[in-house]
């Protein structure tokens, strides 16, 4: 029992000594040790793919390792609640996507934009919806009529109610074309329902079922834009059939918003050199979510507007209060 | 007969030396990461994808499929050594496996769980090689209301632990239940349960509160008692895997549990644990000596091991020939396969066939060295048997830390799990049973989230859990065990109204 006990008192030792060293060391010139890069997601989704890769890129430019951590949870706000509890030094980075912003905006957790310092947005994908390739619904017109002459019996696979699927969903709804919002919880359950024939039709980004696009199990129906994505030409954009509606799902790599300026400065030039880098190029392309530079400001500015979309529609939706 | 040429193929290429060599470091990683109490192989999977970068996308599959097919046995090596699950899947191993080694020593249950998890694994194994498009297509054929009944009768399972006190049971399993339910909902993104506390926000993992209540939980019993602590585990002759005339003995047990795996391990989102807790609670109502389940009947140990490694093979097959990942290891490996720009789907059989029959070959593989190495690694934890209790003790509590730690990187997840150590050792004090309440904790969710989502697909028509076939008979089964395991609760009530 007492060797329990010192056991326990030298592992708490151990612990506060590590805590006090990492607390030391700074003053000099940025980065001078490793940066932490949290993921808001757990291994294997797109926020993961993004913060592995960026962390890949930055280590040459800063110099220094930067280790990736998962921090999944709560729509991702539990990593970003790590972000936001660490020292503003600009050693700790992390992953922010749309998503987050939208459950935000959907009343979840008290987290808002201007608590964070945006370095860069650097992916931004549209949202489309998918048909099983051998589907009797051929194109996105078929789709509505089938829609407007059975209603609430196409069945729309998603990612749960209060994300931007949901809104999709509802925003048909008030155009006339009711259907039904199918939640599912993991991703696979959701890419199979359709596949299966469980339901008929799946909300998603193209670069999560690239493999499902190159392999001919899925087709495009629709993109939700303004304008047909240049890697989808023969897919029609909503506006061509007055649905205004722009659902984009994006990344960017944030810090604490009290990060001091010059060392902000130093990271985004960071991150505009990764994102000049081939592989990058490739890992966008093959994404489907290349977007042009964005200055820090500017970064904010949309992740601000798509936070304010977002409200709209939830509002409209009688989503949120 | 092309399959043949290609597994053929295949062997030849997971034979090289570079491959045989990290699949047998992956098993090995895989099965002292298992059997550690608190370092989950998934864990392990996590902490290993960096190193995989500068592997081939080949090597790196067969390194992490090392790991998964390990990982997935090396929890029962604590379950039988000190009745600590290292694992959740390793849970129903406990039930029956303990009392096995207290009473015929560890070789004996070792060697049980060994060969039925072996020959589990490379029955799923031989399934992914030769049957993957076929059961590619009854994955796809299964639908929410399917999943809802495997897991309804994976609680239903709990009826068939309760060693005659029904009501704690039952008890235990609801507040499991209810505690699987604290944080934000996955469907509406509600909190619930959470009492304001921000710390509960993320919910409480079942990992966290298997570590707490079982792992914190004995070492607190540990400090509490008096008298000197001991595992009573002593050791009674050699370690060796089961012969053939002993497996003949349990071939009943060891298929049905492989059968009851295989198919669970293809449903997303379920996995080991889940394939092992129904295959015990199959076994334990139409086996033979029913009523001595948890006395340490060695059919009620070969179900769960046969059945929880046959998960490993059938899970990769969603992954590999649709690209869904079956299980949590399965998406770690889909992670790595799409960090190397691999994409693994109906592509890779027409693109990459050579990889993928590598693969295959090594599975297989890997479930013949998880025999020797399990041995190797199962004698070296038996040598811990010697070791004062007290120093047991302190490492536990040290990888339970970090373990509860690295489920989520979350402090708060340290305290829960303290937390449930406590309650743990309450709850075993006052006998009431801990088992039901993380078997709540682990189904409970799912089994809601499988719920809801039928509901939503079939325009909320209850009847839909019994009209559809398969889940039909999944309910028609999972009632009956409930009638079985009630009758005779239900004819002493009978006989009071009565008389």
């Amino acid at each position: 029992m007492d060797r329990q006990i010192r056991v326990r008192i030298a592992c708490t030792i151990a612990l506060l000594a590590a805590a006090c060293a990492s607390a030391q060391a700074q003053e000099r010139k940025y980065p001078s040790r490793p940066v932490d890069m949290i993921v808001n997601f757990g291994p294997g989704g797109g926020a993961d793919q993004l913060g592995r890769i960026m962390s890949k890129l930055l280590e040459p430019v800063l110099g220094v390792p930067v280790p990736v951590s998962n921090i999944a949870g709560a729509s991702g706000n539990a990593g970003l609640s790590k972000v936001l509890g660490s020292t503003p030094d600009g050693y700790t980075l992390g992953t922010l996507t749309g998503l987050s912003v939208s459950a935000w905006a959907g009343g979840l957790g008290k987290l808002q934009i201007r608590d964070f310092a945006f370095i860069a947005v650097v992916q931004s994908s549209p949202s489309m919806l998918f048909v099983p390739n051998d589907s009797r619904i051929l194109d996105y017109r078929r789709m509505l009529d089938a829609a407007k002459a059975n209603p609430g019996k196409l069945r729309v696979a998603t990612a749960g109610y209060g994300t931007l699927d949901d809104i999709a969903v509802k925003f048909l709804a008030t155009k006339g074309f009711p259907m039904v919002n199918v939640p599912f919880a993991k991703p696979g359950e959701r890419y199979m329902s359709p596949l299966g024939g469980h339901s008929e039709i799946l909300f998603e980004e193209p670069g999560d079922v690239v493999q499902f696009i190159d392999s001919k199990q899925y087709r495009p129906i629709v993109v939700f834009g303004a304008r047909r994505h240049p890697a989808f030409p023969d897919t029609p954009a909503s506006g061509e059939f007055g649905h205004d509606v722009d659902l984009p799902n994006w990344r960017a790599i944030v810090a604490a918003a009290k990060v001091p300026a010059d060392t902000l400065a130093a990271l985004n030039a960071a991150v505009a050199k990764a994102l000049d880098s081939p592989d990058w190029r490739k890992f966008c392309g093959e994404t489907y979510t290349c977007i042009e530079r964005k200055s820090p400001e500017e970064s904010r500015q949309f992740a601000q507007r798509n936070y304010d979309d977002v409200s709209k529609f939830m509002k409209d939706y009688g989503m949120i209060k | 007969m092309e399959a043949l040429a290609g597994f053929a193929n295949g062997m030849v290429v997971a034979l090289q030396p570079l491959h045989l060599a990290l699949m047998i470091v992956g098993v090995l990683v895989g099965v002292i990461a298992g059997a550690l109490p608190g370092i989950s192989f998934v864990n392990a999977m996590a902490i290993s994808l960096p190193f995989t970068y500068l592997m081939s996308p080949l090597v790196a599959m067969v390194f992490l499929g090392g790991i998964y097919v390990g990982g997935v046995f090396g929890g029962s090596i604590s379950s039988l050594l000190v009745n600590i699950p290292g694992d959740p899947d390793s849970l129903p191993s406990c039930w029956d496996g303990y009392p096995i080694t207290l009473r015929d020593g560890p070789e004996r249950s070792l060697s049980i769980a060994i060969t039925a998890s072996a020959i589990g694994g490379l029955f799923s194994a031989f399934l992914l090689s030769f049957a993957s498009p076929p059961f590619a297509r009854l994955a796809l054929s299964f639908d929410q209301p399917e999943f809802f009944a495997a897991t309804f009768m994976g609680l239903v399972s709990v009826l068939s632990i309760s060693k005659g006190n029904l009501l704690l049971s039952l008890l235990s399993l609801f507040l499991g239940v209810a505690i699987g339910s604290i944080g934000t909902d996955p469907l509406y993104g509600v909190t619930r349960l959470t009492f304001g506390i921000g710390l509960l926000d993320n919910g409480i993992d079942f990992v966290v509160v298997m570590i707490g209540l079982f792992a914190i939980g004995e070492v607190i019993d540990a400090l509490a008692s008096r008298q000197g602590y001991d595992f009573n585990v002593k050791r009674k002759g050699a370690m060796k895997v089961l012969g053939l005339r002993d497996i003949w003995k349990l071939r009943g047990s060891i298929s049905r549990g492989t059968g009851v795996g295989s198919v669970i391990g293809i449903i997303p989102g379920a996995g080991a644990a889940v394939g092992a807790l129904v295959a015990y609670g199959v076994e334990r109502q139409v086996n033979r000596r029913r009523s001595e389940f948890g006395t340490g009947i060695e059919d009620g140990l070969a179900a769960p091991e046969a059945s929880k490694n046959a998960t490993t093979g059938t899970a990769m097959i969603p992954l590999l020939t649709l690209g869904i990942p079956g299980s949590a290891g399965a998406a770690i490996m889909l992670a790595a396969l799409t960090l190397h720009g691999v994409q693994p789907g109906p592509l890779l059989y027409s693109k990459n066939p050579e990889m993928l029959y590598a693969i295959f070959a090594s599975f297989t593989l890997a479930n013949l060295f998880m025999v020797a190495i399990s041995v190797l690694v199962a004698r070296a934890f038996g040598m811990l048997m010697k070791t004062d209790p007290t120093v047991i003790c302190a490492f536990i509590v040290v990888f339970s830390v970090v373990g509860a730690f690295g489920v989520r990187n979350n402090i708060a997840d340290v305290y829960i799990c303290l937390g449930f150590g406590i309650a743990g050792f309450y709850m075993k004090r006052f006998g009431f049973p801990t088992a039901p309440l993380v078997l709540g904790v682990i189904l409970g969710p799912l089994a809601e989230s499988y719920f809801l989502t039928s509901m939503a697909n079939y325009h909320d028509d209850l009847s839909i859990f019994f009209t559809r076939p398969r889940s039909g008979a999944l309910m028609a089964l999972a009632f009956g065990f409930i009638f079985w395991a009630l009758a005779p609760e239900l004819r002493a009530v009978w006989r009071r109204v009565r008389g």
